[in-house]
């Protein structure tokens, strides 16, 4: 462990140094501990790493879905934990990653393990997630997660007629690529007609508009630039820019189409990275797709593509493999959802373009991406990295 | 970074069984405006939030911080929650001290609340904190697992239920002078000695209360503190450490780190020491808030401190030594023992910590104080959250 | 001014997968009446309960060890308090360490009065000696065994 009184005068830079994602996770043979065992060791081992070299651990789940009060303590031993500084930020996976950067950054930290994951074991994932809907004035209406993205859904219809049509083609898009991604798994429709043929589910979202829960768990090891000098590491993926904000709980105080915490996370990560002009600087990107709309809310805040022009970049393949700038070539959550993960593994699957390791789903040159992730209801948090093969150190 | 993390702004509530008035909102709400006061800022001045917030089920509530984002006024801006059980109040504090130090905000906010007083029963709550593998049948609980280690402590040291009485009595006369305390009557020895057992050997008076209130702490940069000449105090040691979660693995007679004791709190502080500068706590130190929801439990906190040697500080607390007027007041504002509103608890160790070296604890003031400990404990005594806190 | 309240309550089910590792453990208890623990690759400690690694030092678990049905109390509590959800009042628990064992398993101590705590305290003070009985009817749960005072 580094001696923490020797500080440097500006924080440390910042880069992934191991990735590793295990969507859907078997679960008869292995009870969860033993999952997150395996992930921890494979996830160092990618990154030609021992335990030891972990200076301090942040992890993420939600204690509902996993049945325990304080999900931190499954975890704390299968991962290394024990005599190790771990945190935990049950708000969401992406957050874990947020502030194991910002520890990295801070100098008083060289690395930093960051895990979420998200296991199938309860009854009813909707259940569990009602939960989350205050007692005061909401619990009695079915407001779990579902309902509040198909309300969300219902407002951005309401407020850009196009975006329905828009919605099946970013489905279809999606999922092809899902296919690619994951063979061995179950993926749902590709095709835009039967997409909105297909039973309702909670109006406007039908059936095959979105993805049932799987279980899942992402694991990444961010590092500091001394750190990452040190060993020689070949292929980081260098945060370039951060930027995360909330919304309200109440989707009735919310503006669940022009998302002003979406707006100041991308403000946030674009200014600290630079970028000016996305649609030139971006060359991929993973986003939020727990339903199509929130992909195409993603377009538009990133500065890809406004409303004005979702249909026409839907349908004409803008955002596809072959397209300008490919969004959700892992099939996104629209394709594999790991609910409580699906932000950090939009994160990963844009750290694995950017290292290289993306395989045949592999865009060449993919020097500036860009992952976002939203979790909550309807989008509540939102948060936005952009990644580099460069620390932009000279820039 | 080379610059400080102060402390601008503290905020906490007249903690209480219940707070029916209030929602749980509100009651972060009450806590945030009291900081915001105290360093004369509004929301428009906070760059960041960390919310505090331990076991969803104790509120009722799933997620329950998405319910606190306006209370904190977190609208648009950057937010996040932590949870590491009990110890979620001083994790929330070095959460929000990393946000400073990384150099991506200068003024940062920490909050939380509990309502502790209004969960049907915390107890079969903290029960699922074990894992349904081996140990969530048994009738596990935060105060059954804290008397198996009093009676690991009295197994290994000179330490009888006297001993445990007389930090009771200690802290309540503490409390007595601390208006923000939920328990504050003084009590005697007999009186802890004849409540009913609830767990051998942890009695009624051993035993925290369940407490409803808030917390908040703003937090700010060195050079934002400099540049609008605010007045503050500053976090100069920040650790965390945690332990194995099988409490099997803390006892038998070649274990390393025994149930009785606390090795990954000594472990904590010897981090938060370092990066402070303090070589002899015993010496250096002024005034502890160490976390300590039963009696006992002070004892092995203090040691894990490096305040007394192992198994020596039931001796000193006969002494008087850990007693306001003592040599090194631990608790003096009454510390867990007297109010657990647990999502905030080991925030306000922080709070009370900074209220000390900053010369504002009122009648429960240590004179003279500049350096103080906090820490915090969470899970199954499993993770420990430590700082040390300068004028 | 009418304060008003509301009740809810939290009723979640869960399947937690055991994995292979403790389902082995818990049949062998529940067909045999044995309890085993798991030892370590490297350091050769005997984990009881066992698990697939070590989370002391992060090393995997190689080999079944039989262990008890003696062992030793290492901690113990009497709760007097009733607790909602939780078994009536008095009774005692905590955790001993079986012969062959080198860490802890938790479980009921039954057979002791508990009418005087001291008297009861001094009967379970750790390091007495234990035998582990075992349920006729046997579901495969930590349940299905408990401890007793040696007589001898």
């Amino acid at each position: 462990m580094r001696n923490v009184s020797d500080k440097r005068d500006t924080p440390a830079r910042c880069g992934v140094i191991a990735c590793k994602s295990v969507v859907p996770f078997e679960s008869k043979k292995r009870s969860l501990e033993e999952v997150l065992y395996e992930l921890t060791q494979s996830v160092l081992a990618d990154g030609g790493l021992r335990i030891d070299d972990i200076d301090g651990i942040v992890v993420a789940a939600n204690d509902q879905l996993d049945g325990r009060a304080i999900s931190i303590m499954a975890a704390s031993g299968s991962v290394g934990g024990v005599n190790r500084d771990i945190l935990s930020t049950p708000s969401s996976g992406e957050h874990a990653f947020v502030l194991g950067t910002l520890r990295v950054a801070s100098g008083h930290f060289r690395t930093q393990l960051v895990l979420a994951w998200s296991p199938m074991e309860v009854a009813s994932t909707s259940e569990a997630l009602r939960l989350a809907a205050d007692p005061y004035f909401h619990r009695a209406l079915p407001m779990d997660e579902w309902s509040a993205h198909a309300l969300q859904a219902s407002r951005i219809e309401a407020a850009v007629p196009d975006s329905a049509i828009a919605a099946l083609h970013v489905v279809a898009k999606n999922r092809r690529c899902g296919r690619l991604a994951f063979p061995n798994q179950a993926i749902g429709s590709s095709d835009p007609d039967s997409i909105a043929a297909s039973v309702p589910f909670r109006w406007p979202l039908t059936r095959e508009m979105i993805a049932l829960p799987i279980s899942g768990a992402v694991a990444v090891v961010l590092a500091s630039d001394d750190f990452i000098a040190e060993r020689q590491i070949a292929n980081p993926a260098w945060v370039r820019g951060m930027g995360w904000a909330a919304e309200s709980a109440y989707l009735g105080d919310r503006d669940l189409v022009s998302l002003p915490g979406l707006a100041s996370a991308v403000e946030q990560a674009y200014r600290k990275a630079g970028i000016k002009d996305p649609r030139k600087s971006i060359v991929l990107a993973e986003v939020a797709d727990t339903t199509p709309y929130q992909e195409l809310l993603a377009w538009e805040h990133l500065g890809l593509s406004g409303r004005k022009t979702w249909k026409h970049d839907a349908i004409a393949g803008t955002f596809a493999e072959k397209g300008k700038i490919p969004i959700n070539l892992s099939g996104g959550a629209l394709s594999v959802n790991p609910i409580f993960c699906a932000g950090l593994h939009r994160i990963a699957e844009a750290v694995t373009q950017v290292r290289g390791q993306a395989g045949d789903r592999q865009v060449p040159g993919a020097n500036l991406v860009v992952a976002h992730a939203a979790s909550g209801p309807a989008m509540q948090y939102n948060t936005v990295v952009v990644l580099g093969r460069s620390s932009g150190e000279s820039e | 970074m080379s610059e400080r993390v102060g402390i601008i702004g503290i905020g906490q509530s007249v903690f209480k069984s219940r707070r029916d008035d209030a929602s749980y909102p509100d009651l972060v709400r009450e806590a945030v405006a009291i900081a915001l006061a105290d360093c004369k800022l509004s929301f428009d001045d906070i760059e960041a939030i960390v919310y505090s917030l331990s076991p969803d089920a104790m509120v009722g509530i799933g997620n329950a911080e998405r319910l606190g984002v306006d209370a904190v006024g977190a609208r648009g801006k950057r937010f996040l929650r932590i949870n590491t059980g009990g110890s979620t109040g001083i994790s929330s504090v070095a959460a929000a001290f990393y946000h400073i130090a990384a150099g991506a905000c200068d003024v940062v906010l920490t909050a939380g609340a509990d309502k502790v007083g209004e969960c049907g029963d915390s107890q079969s709550v903290l029960n699922k904190i074990w894992d349904p593998t081996y140990e969530r049948p048994l009738p596990l609980g935060t105060i059954t697992m804290l008397a198996m280690s009093a009676v690991r402590y009295m197994y290994k040291y000179p330490m009888d239920e006297e001993d445990m009485a007389r930090v009771v009595v200690k802290n309540r006369a503490h409390a007595a002078r601390n208006p923000y305390a939920h328990l504050r009557k003084p009590t005697s020895i007999d009186e802890v000695m004849s409540s009913r057992y609830i767990a051998w050997p942890i009695k009624l008076f051993d035993c925290c209360p369940q407490s409803s209130g808030g917390c908040a702490m703003v937090l700010a940069s060195e050079r934002y503190i400099k540049q609008h000449g605010l007045d503050a105090v500053w976090i100069t040691g920040v650790g965390h450490s945690s332990e194995s979660y099988y409490m099997g693995e803390r006892m038998g007679d070649k274990v390393k780190a025994d149930h009785a004791d606390a090795f990954a709190l000594a472990h904590s502080f010897k981090r938060a020491f370092v990066m402070a500068g303090i070589k002899d706590p015993a010496m250096e130190v002024h005034v502890a808030e160490l976390y300590a929801p039963f009696s006992n439990t002070e004892f092995h906190a203090i040691e894990a401190a490096g305040l007394a040697k192992l198994g020596e500080s039931p001796e000193k607390v006969r002494d008087g030594e850990f007693s306001l007027g003592g040599r090194i007041p631990v608790n003096p504002s009454g510390g867990v023992l007297c109010t657990n509103a647990i999502a905030v608890t080991a925030m306000v160790r922080v709070a009370e910590a900074a209220l000390q070296v900053w010369g504002r604890a009122g009648e429960h003031q240590v004179p003279g104080a500049k350096i103080a400990i906090a820490s915090g404990n969470g899970g199954d005594h499993q993770f420990f959250g430590t700082m040390v806190v300068e004028a | 001014m009418e304060l008003l309240t509301r009740t809810e309550r939290w009723n979640i089910t869960y399947q937690h997968a055991l994995g292979e590792v403790a389902s082995w453990f818990f049949t062998q208890i529940r067909d045999h009446g044995k309890i085993y623990g798991r030892r370590c690759a490297d350091s050769k400690r005997v984990l009881v309960p066992p698990r697939a690694f070590s989370d002391e030092t992060l090393e995997p678990t190689k080999e079944w060890v039989e262990v008890g049905p003696g062992g030793k109390i290492e901690a113990f509590t009497i709760v007097y308090e009733s607790f909602q959800n939780l078994p009536d009042p008095p009774y005692a628990f905590g955790y001993v360490t079986l012969d062959g064992a080198d860490t802890a398993i938790g479980g009921f101590f039954k057979g002791i009065d508990l009418s005087d705590p001291k008297r009861a305290a001094n009967e379970l003070k750790i390091g007495t000696r234990i035998e582990t009985r075992f349920a006729e009817q046997r579901k495969g749960d930590v349940l299905d065994f408990w401890f007793e005072l040696s007589r001898n």
